[in-house]
């Protein structure tokens, strides 16, 4: 199996249908993709919500050192097989200086063509590199393009899925801010995009919170230009584009929250750094603050128990303060 | 040339490349450089103690071997950056020093990556403000120099070493040259230590027969130079009798690096685009010496190091394309070294083995 470079010629649209894991940046670019496909009438596929049987096909594919949520996505992968032509696996490596992604997402389409190389499907990609001056727009025509639709074709396709996939965000932001606002006791999760919205590995969490009467409200969902000055401010070299969304979300709304969860998969690289500047610089905020690690092992009477105990801490904290007040 | 403000600056350990920051601070910028002990387990222990877990371990030693050099007296550290954690090394550490009630100046590169090349000379006029372009130029090519000279000579000794009549000198002939280097005032020293250690090593007769077994050793940029944090691979494996080639070092890696436009045509049905900062070279390099007829390939890493983790799937396609033994070895901050030398002993064997059935 190789990466497509297809000559320049036209492919039976019809025929083609693109395969879409449901992992890693997919929660981030879901709105942007399905509408590019739709545009051009490409036929798209996505994988079911992670369970059981994505986990256990993925660490059989992966390297037994790769973090949780790779695992997760090499099984959703696999779980494609059959199902598509192509995958797709963009390669994100950065958007500028100070702006890079998790070298993994750099890694990724050369990782998946290597372990799935006897696999039926191709991998289709598009690279954004600030080094190569290629940007997410560019990338995606040429995607289209080596597909064999025209420029223009392409372009109209981009411009379209830009403008749903921005309304969508926006919209998704802007009830995030309710949140905020809402009464009761709130819990900021902070975690990456493929962590709190996987339904197997992060929703449970957030159910466990509502049904125990927490509101919680995702860091990841914030207005990104609002969020990278504030986490420049916050933390000046930090250069991870998904950690200083986090971080920069974290900084705006402190004074509107009972309690953070910093929740991470073992072994992120990233939060392995970032959490702990987090937990250093909260000491001056003193808001209580979990970390919460989840692997492959991890069942969830352990997790529950330490939510439990967490919550207890930030209700008896607010009925000290209620208390004050009288 | 006048010292504008005294300063003690220090660099964390790494590899053997501390007197070249030494030389370039002391000659070209006219400043005290402080030089801590050798890295031991108490680096390690004071590193793991107060970093956090799950962070790469190259940053445990740092942060250990940077308590060390303020411990030994130190007032101003240097810190550099790099594509993958590293270049959040810098300020995470010093938050950490910080915390620990630790008063210094920090210089971290980080700041600096603007990505106009200028603004690195901003940080240097912190050590200095008063240094002149003129000497910086020159004891910055000189300390260059210093570096590639230090690069050969390993590549040399362990390329040789196991082959010599007489390896106890070796080792003395090496350890005298890093001691030149230690001591070296100007560029005199620097090519006269050179050349001393490179006679020197000619002198001892090698046999190395016709077909010597050769490995190369790739990986991780800081576990794979550095001696202590990969428990003196290179140095056992070459005493087993074995030519170990590292492509590996500062100056093939950023001094001289062919970059991935040109390594990349070579390798291109294993991977289309750079995979993180060392991923090309290693990919390439591995596909290189299974080509030219190695014994064996030994990847090292340290414990969590992302860009490492993620080529082994296409290093082990490379294992099984070429029939080539990959013996992939990762550290942490915890082991002891007995369980490796094992490791090491056992792929020795096996690849000596295979070695005699092949011929």
């Amino acid at each position: 199996m190789e990466l497509t470079r297809i000559p320049k010629r036209k492919i039976d649209r019809a025929k083609i249908v693109v395969g879409i894991p449901r992992a890693f940046l997919t929660f981030r670019y879901q709105t942007l993709w399905q509408s590019f496909f739709d545009a051009l009438k490409i036929k798209t596929v996505m994988s079911q919500p992670t369970n059981l049987e994505t986990m256990t096909k993925g660490e059989n594919k992966a390297n037994s050192e790769m973090c949780l949520a790779m695992k997760i996505y090499l099984g959703h992968v696999a779980s494609l097989e059959g199902a598509c032509d192509y995958v797709l696996v963009p390669r994100i490596a950065d958007f500028g200086i100070r702006r890079v992604m998790c070298t993994t997402f750099q890694a990724l389409p050369d990782l998946v063509m290597n372990i799935f190389r006897h696999a039926s499907f191709k991998v289709l990609s598009y690279n954004v590199d600030s080094r190569l001056k290629t940007d997410e727009k560019e990338a995606m025509i040429a995607m289209a393009e080596s597909l064999g639709f025209s420029h223009s074709e392409a372009k109209k396709a981009y411009k379209t899925a830009h403008k749903a996939s921005e309304d969508a965000y926006d919209q998704q932001v802007e009830e995030n801010e309710k949140l905020y606002k809402q009464k009761g006791l709130k819990i900021v999760v902070a975690g990456h995009s493929y962590v709190t919205e996987d339904r197997y590995i992060g929703k449970p969490i957030f159910d466990y919170l509502k049904d125990n009467g927490i509101i919680p409200i995702r860091a990841d969902l914030v207005d990104r230009k609002e969020a990278l000055k504030a986490a420049h401010k916050a933390s000046p070299t930090l250069k991870w584009e998904l950690s200083r969304e986090i971080v920069g979300s974290l900084a705006m709304h402190y004074k509107d929250i009972d309690g953070v969860i910093l929740l991470t998969v073992y072994p992120c690289a990233l939060d392995s750094m970032v959490n702990d500047m987090i937990m250093r610089k909260n000491k001056m905020a003193e808001i209580p603050l979990l970390q919460l690690t989840l692997d492959a092992q991890s069942g969830t009477a352990g997790l529950e128990t330490r939510l439990e105990s967490f919550i207890d801490i930030i209700t008896m904290r607010e009925e000290q303060e209620d208390h004050g007040e009288e | 040339m006048a010292k504008s403000e005294e300063l003690k600056v220090a660099f964390p350990m790494i590899a053997n490349y501390n007197d070249v920051v030494r030389y370039f601070v002391e000659v070209g910028m006219n400043q005290t450089y402080i030089r801590q002990p050798k890295m031991t387990r108490r680096t390690m222990k004071l590193g793991a103690k107060y970093a956090p877990d799950m962070v790469c371990t190259p940053f445990k030693t740092i942060l250990g071997s940077m308590i060390e050099a303020l411990e030994a007296g130190a007032d101003t550290l240097i810190m550099v950056f790099g594509y993958c954690r590293l270049g959040y090394y810098g300020e995470l550490a010093e938050r950490i020093l910080r915390d620990l009630g630790y008063e210094f100046n920090y210089i971290n590169m980080a700041d600096y990556t603007t990505g106009k090349y200028k603004d690195y000379l901003k940080a240097l006029k912190k050590i200095n403000p008063k240094a002149k372009k003129i000497g910086m130029m020159k004891a910055g090519l000189e300390a260059l120099k210093m570096m590639q000279n230090i690069d050969a000579i390993e590549e040399y000794y362990y390329q040789n070493l196991g082959f010599c009549e007489d390896p106890v000198k070796y080792k003395s002939i090496y350890t005298r040259f890093m001691h030149d280097m230690h001591k070296a005032k100007n560029s005199e020293d620097i090519n006269e230590g050179y050349n001393k250690a490179l006679e020197a090593f000619q002198s001892i007769p090698v046999h190395k027969g016709e077909l010597p077994l050769k490995v190369a050793v790739l990986g991780e940029y800081f576990t794979v130079m550095d001696e202590f944090s990969n428990f003196n691979l290179e140095q056992d494996l070459a005493m087993m009798g074995v030519e170990v080639h590292r492509w590996m070092n500062v100056t093939h890696r950023n001094l001289h690096y062919p970059g991935e436009k040109n390594l990349h045509p070579r390798i291109q049905e294993y991977c289309q685009y750079e995979m993180g900062p060392t991923s090309s070279a290693n990919i390439w390099y591995a596909k290189e010496c299974a080509e030219k007829g190695f014994d064996g390939i030994i990847h090292v890493k340290s414990a969590g190091c992302t860009p490492e983790i993620d080529i082994m799937p296409v290093l082990s396609r490379i294992s099984s394309d070429f029939k080539i033994p990959i013996l992939y070895l990762t550290y942490d901050a915890q082991d002891g070294d007995a369980g490796f030398q094992t490791r090491l002993e056992a792929f020795y064997d096996m690849i000596e083995m295979r070695k005699k059935v092949n011929i």
